[in-house]
């Protein structure tokens, strides 16, 4: 559970769509995901990728040549948000109290899965190639992307899967509320790849039309009490609460305790929150809904990523709140409203975040 | 602003399980190094590593069944049944949202990641099957850990690789100084896997036999396995139920390289060094032990002992490394290191450095504690963690007072 406090001042995204805020905006007003891009030759299962993504175009050679898509993915939209928050540089580039918290499931499943593939197929077990070894790691994206921008403060890699952002959020909070960093990136990534694609498959209901997609998104986040010149306020976060509920149909309960205690946190206006940011697939699927009808007594729009860009894993909480924000900046008539993040895991784990979001139409919002 | 306290130690490790076996081997100077049985070695030059041969988890778990987990997840699992069983805590008395798990790892449930490796080059894809690749998510280390216990407060696995275990302490002891919880379980665990051995092995970082940390002829590291939990607690709630603390748990820092995803950078593991004691309110001199990252490598043990002598000057106290008995375990390394300093602070003595036959010239008057425990009054306790990615992590322990 969070003190409350946080600002978001700029963030940045790479969806199936693309770079940016627009293609999110577009994606939501379409309303449908993108088409479908294959993981391979048929029979392999198809999904939702970026499928122009060029990293070299994106990052340049230097330093890239052994990155993967997750790790190049996660560069980019760290890039971006530094960009769109404008975060002061000093002379040297050293950006020792700004940090990174990166959410994921297994960091690649690919690069872990094609490098162990070595070692069963090569003549000798050995002859992996060993520049690729630390894409075996799942601090792995984190670790690139703190090189790339330089940034020196705290960084850590949690993996949550379907609660991995909300899940870095809440470590990220905790951070920068016991002073351990003054600003920090916050956000998730998850790269397709055949691995995911069938994964989603294999483990998803019988003859459901799952798809697999991919993303990152990431925030930078500093505390309000220590306002910097001239940065954005592009939402607030006003608590962040992650549990587990032990046992069978504990996921629910924790779910509902979670939300109780974001509410319980902030004093908000009769009908807020407005909106709801699930996990959930479609309308009719309502393992998370059920939890927040029953905490709130009423029945709140719902908002859903996964119907835009398929099973992103740990990537989709930070897809939503970056489809949210984006909603912010496209309509001013959403300031200042308030939206309730929920996620659920598969084994019981669960949570939920309040954000207020703005749009950037210039007024002071102390 | 509440204290932070250690009432309760897992270690399943090659040495030992449970804080007793543990501690024993740890002052006599055990290796648990033997050939790897967990995979084929077959073609590979080196076969040896630190592998819990005599794990059971099916003796030590109670609630979850094993046969759903991973083997690191059931690593996680059984520490904290264990800590929790050491420590005395009544599960029965606890507020079930006041307490949690946070558990660091490096590779997660990589056991279950290459038997679908193993799957999928063997039959493709489609005949992989569904049950394991549910296994594969590495936030079910800290679920496996919260299930077993039934707590229903938060449940984080820390990814942050070799240092992750600190990573985890750290958060844990900010959730209970900050009165977000009265009592958490916090460590790490993996699992000995074939694609580590050979990505140390191509590295030219795997030694043939034995890890030897800060000699002369250091060959590298020798990949090992276990988990290793800490029950922590607020020092009130220790009182409350009478529980015994060994140690306090000061403070910890934490920063990133952000200059090499492998080789280590001496000025900022000082640094880091730096930012744990400026936490914990600990200055150098006041310092009496420091449990070693240590993996025996060549480049680490230098780096290390450099940021060491940078940071304590002409005073550097006694630095060890429990790696030269259990291998590198990975994310559960510093896990395994806070439990050896918990060890050194309620016992006092200091862990050897075991393996060592010529002192590094390199290394100066750098004092390994050389193949036999010694008898120490540990008041300060330092233990450092680094990783691939850059992330130094650094928890700071002390006796209670």
């Amino acid at each position: 559970m969070t003190t409350g406090g946080l600002v978001i001042s700029g963030w940045g995204a790479v969806s199936p769509d693309g770079i940016g805020v627009p293609a999110l905006v577009d994606r939501h007003a379409a309303g449908t995901p993108p088409a479908l891009t294959p993981a391979g030759d048929p029979p392999e299962p198809s999904g939702y990728a970026y499928a122009g993504f060029d990293p070299r175009r994106e990052l340049g050679r230097k330093g890239t040549s052994f990155y993967d898509r997750a790790t190049a993915l996660a560069a980019v939209a760290c890039g971006e948000a530094l960009r769109d928050s404008a975060l002061p540089l000093t002379d040297d580039g050293d950006r020792s109290r700004v940090g990174l918290v990166l959410g994921t499931t297994l960091g690649s499943f690919k690069s872990t899965s094609d490098f162990t593939r070595e070692t069963l197929v090569q003549d000798k077990p050995y002859l992996v190639n060993p520049v690729l070894f630390p894409n075996t790691v799942m601090n792995c994206a984190a670790g690139q992307a703190a090189i790339r921008h330089g940034l020196r403060g705290v960084n850590a890699t949690i993996a949550g899967g379907p609660t991995a952002f909300l899940s870095a959020l809440r470590y990220a909070d905790n951070a920068l509320t016991r002073g351990y960093a003054d600003a920090i990136l916050v956000g998730a990534v998850e790269e397709f790849s055949a691995h995911r694609a069938w994964t989603v498959h294999l483990t998803g209901p019988d003859g459901s039309s799952r798809a697999a997609g991919e993303g990152a998104a990431v925030f930078t986040i500093e505390r309000s009490g220590v306002p910097r010149r001239g940065a954005h306020h592009d939402a607030e976060v006003l608590a962040v609460a992650t549990g587990f509920g032990p046992g069978p149909g504990g996921g629910a309960d924790a779910l509902a305790a979670c939300v109780r205690r974001v509410l319980a946190r902030v004093r908000l206006p009769e009908g807020e929150p407005s909106l709801v940011v699930s996990g959930e697939w479609e309308t009719g699927d309502r393992s998370e809904y059920d939890a927040v009808v029953s905490v709130l007594g009423r029945r709140p729009r719902r908002l859903l990523p996964k119907s835009l860009f398929g099973e992103c894993d740990a990537a989709h909480g930070a897809l939503g709140l970056a489809v949210l924000l984006g909603l912010h900046r496209a309509e001013p008539e959403r300031d200042g409203t308030v939206t309730l993040l929920t996620a659920r895991g598969g084994d019981g784990a669960a949570a939920a975040a309040l954000v207020r979001g703005w749009g950037r139409g210039g007024r002071s919002r102390g | 602003m509440p204290r932070v306290v250690v009432t309760g130690l897992g270690p399943v490790s090659s040495i030992g399980v449970g804080a007793e076996a543990f501690a024993a081997a740890l002052r006599a100077g055990r290796s648990g190094i033997s050939p790897i049985t967990s995979f084929d070695t077959t073609g590979f030059p080196h076969d040896r590593g630190g592998e819990v041969r005599d794990f059971e988890p099916g003796a030590i778990l109670r609630r979850i069944a094993p046969g759903r987990w991973g083997r690191s997840s059931q690593f996680a699992a059984a520490a904290g049944r264990l800590a929790v069983a050491d420590g005395r805590l009544d599960l029965a008395q606890l507020s079930p949202e006041r307490a949690g798990a946070v558990i660091g790892t490096t590779s997660g449930e990589s056991v279950a990641v290459e038997a679908v490796t193993a799957q999928l080059v063997a039959e493709g894809f489609s005949a992989v099957a569904p049950d394991l690749l549910r296994q594969v998510p590495a936030s079910r280390l800290a679920h496996a850990v919260s299930a077993e216990l039934g707590l229903a407060g938060e449940s984080l696995t820390i990814a942050t690789a070799c240092s992750a275990s600190n990573y985890a302490i750290g958060y844990a002891y900010d959730l209970l100084a900050s009165g977000e919880a009265d009592v958490m379980l916090a460590g790490g665990a993996d699992s000995v896997c074939r694609w580590a051995h050979a990505g140390f092995f191509r590295l030219g970082a795997l030694a043939p036999d034995r890890c030897t940390p800060f000699d002369r002829d250091r060959a590298g590291i020798l990949t090992g396995e276990g988990g290793a939990v800490l029950l922590m607690e607020t020092l009130e709630h220790a009182q409350s139920r009478g529980a015994r603390a060994y140690a306090e748990v000061l403070g910890y820092g934490l920063n990133c390289d952000a200059s090499h995803p492998v080789a280590p950078d001496r000025a900022s593991v000082a640094e880091c060094i730096r930012i744990a004691h400026r936490n914990a309110a600990v200055k150098p001199s006041e310092v009496d032990y420091i449990c070693a990252h240590g993996t025996g490598t060549p480049a680490n043990d230098a780096t290390e002992a450099q940021a060491i002598r940078e940071v304590f000057g002409a005073r550097m106290p006694p630095v060890s490394s429990i790696k030269s008995m259990i291998g590198h375990t990975m994310g559960a390394a510093s896990g395994f290191g806070a439990i050896a300093t918990t060890i050194a602070i309620d016992r006092g003595f200091l862990p050897p450095t075991v393996n060592l036959t010529v002192a590094d010239p390199a290394l100066g008057d750098l004092d390994v504690v050389p193949n036999q425990p010694r008898p120490a009054t540990v008041r300060i306790a330092q233990n450092n963690g680094f990783a691939f990615g850059g992330n130094n992590a650094i928890v700071m322990l002390g006796a209670v007072r």
